[in-house]
């Protein structure tokens, strides 16, 4: 089959939870992704080694390693009771570990399409000497990340991730092939918007009918991508934002009343991404939307 | 020598209880640590019984056990199911899947929901197998 006539299918997702973080409310909402595909969902927790490792005057804490997996375990088996009611395929990992590296593994094992994960919960300084959760994730990954915000939290976001999600594009390959991962799950989309941040140094100083141009180039490719979602049945609208992008790509989320916003996310090194940062995984870190990130190629 | 009994089961401490129990009482253990490789053993190894556990990575004890009970030659492979998993669960599982358009499946035989105590999985285990 040609590549381009490839449809991308979310079989199989990875739902990585702390718990505290990721319930079954969470994944409830999830589970609209059946109707492009979705038959096996595998639960996986990752207990961090320092919470059970070696510890002078204690050694191994073995004890606290079984309460934590059975605790883990507990509530499993009782969210899979209820997936493997509907006639869900439903499987388990619970590691001890890092989670980065567990959750790399598990999703080669496992050949999951997408993986689901929580915000992390690390503090500035801890994400710029261990790296954050995400960055990691993303990095060793080739699939799609979800990090996932309760909707409970947010004022803003009500309805399920996949219903009005909001995609950004720089017209990068990175962003574009975002907007080919959605248009592959264009049934699950009530409504998508599109958006482009232009860059406010492009519109200072020039004259307002530069201005205007830079917007109307920006608005017509940006309906070019509206063009292809309507093809597929799914309402799409475009939007031009100007400024930095993190911030306006909120805004926009939040005045569209999205449910998720998609990025795509190129490959930087992980130094450059510690000292400059990336916007996807800002966006990922800091929103209060769900945020799907695409990998540079999905293996 | 005594009969094959493959163990199939994510959790190395269940796998280590099931197989003592099993040698303990004359048998031959084998095990697998998910439904696939399950599923392997079954074909290559031809056991007399199959302890399956439900909840696995991989694949699923509903999924392996669906495969054994609608493949004509693997169908008559006795198969105890051992799990932390409700017997109503994995039988509403089933019935799902069936009204999805799925083969129907006979109920298991067997079913013991964990934790078990090792008399009552050897009794168990000697009543499968006659």
């Amino acid at each position: 089959m040609h590549e381009s006539e490839r449809r991308m299918k979310i079989g199989k997702l990875l739902f990585v939870t702390k718990f505290e973080d990721l319930g079954y409310d969470a994944l409830k909402t999830l589970l609209s992704l059946r109707q492009s595909g979705l038959e096996h969902i595998v639960f996986m927790y990752v207990i961090e080694r320092e919470k059970v490792s070696m510890r002078r005057g204690i050694g191994y804490q073995k004890e606290e390693a079984i309460r934590l997996k059975e605790t883990a375990n507990i509530r499993f088996i009782d969210w899979a009771e209820r997936l493997f009611e509907q006639g869900m395929e439903v499987g388990v990992y619970i590691q001890i570990g890092s989670l980065a590296a567990e959750v790399a593994r598990a999703v080669r094992k496992e050949e999951a399409d997408l993986v689901v994960i929580g915000r992390s919960h690390k503090t500035g300084l801890e994400q710029f000497y261990a790296g954050s959760t995400v960055t990691e994730l993303i990095r060793r990954l080739p699939v799609p990340v979800l990090v996932y915000k309760p909707v409970t939290n947010s004022p803003f976001v009500t309805g399920t991730p996949f219903q009005r999600p909001l995609i950004a594009t720089d017209w990068s390959p990175a962003s574009l092939r975002a907007v080919e991962y959605l248009l592959d799950l264009a049934p699950l989309i009530e409504e998508v918007r599109v958006v482009h941040v232009a860059d406010a140094e492009d519109i200072e100083g020039s004259s307002v009918m530069t201005a205007q141009k830079t917007r109307k180039d920006a608005k017509a490719r940006l309906e070019e991508i509206c063009a292809r979602f309507q093809a597929q049945g799914s309402t799409a609208r475009s939007h031009v934002y100007v400024g930095d992008p993190e911030a306006e790509i909120e805004r926009a989320a939040r005045e569209c009343r999205a449910t998720m916003v998609v990025l795509g996310s190129s490959s930087k090194n992980l130094w450059v991404e510690r000292w400059l940062g990336s916007t996807p995984r800002k966006i990922a870190e800091n929103s209060a939307f769900p945020t799907l990130l695409i990998p540079p190629a999905i293996g | 020598m005594g009969k094959k009994v493959l163990v199939v089961d994510d959790d190395p401490d269940v796998r280590l209880f099931n197989t003592t129990v099993l040698e303990e009482n004359g048998y031959l253990p084998l095990e697998a640590e998910n439904g696939e490789e399950g599923l392997q053993m079954i074909k290559s190894e031809k056991p007399d019984l199959v302890i399956l556990d439900v909840l696995m990575p991989r694949q699923s004890g509903i999924r392996l056990y669906r495969e054994l009970k609608t493949n004509a030659s693997l169908r008559d492979v006795k198969v105890l199911i051992l799990s932390g998993i409700a017997k109503k669960t994995f039988l509403r599982s089933q019935q799902a899947l069936t009204e999805f358009g799925e083969s129907q499946v006979p109920e298991p035989e067997f079913y013991l929901e964990k934790p078990v105590d090792a008399d009552i999985l050897a009794a168990t285990i000697k009543k499968t197998l006659g």
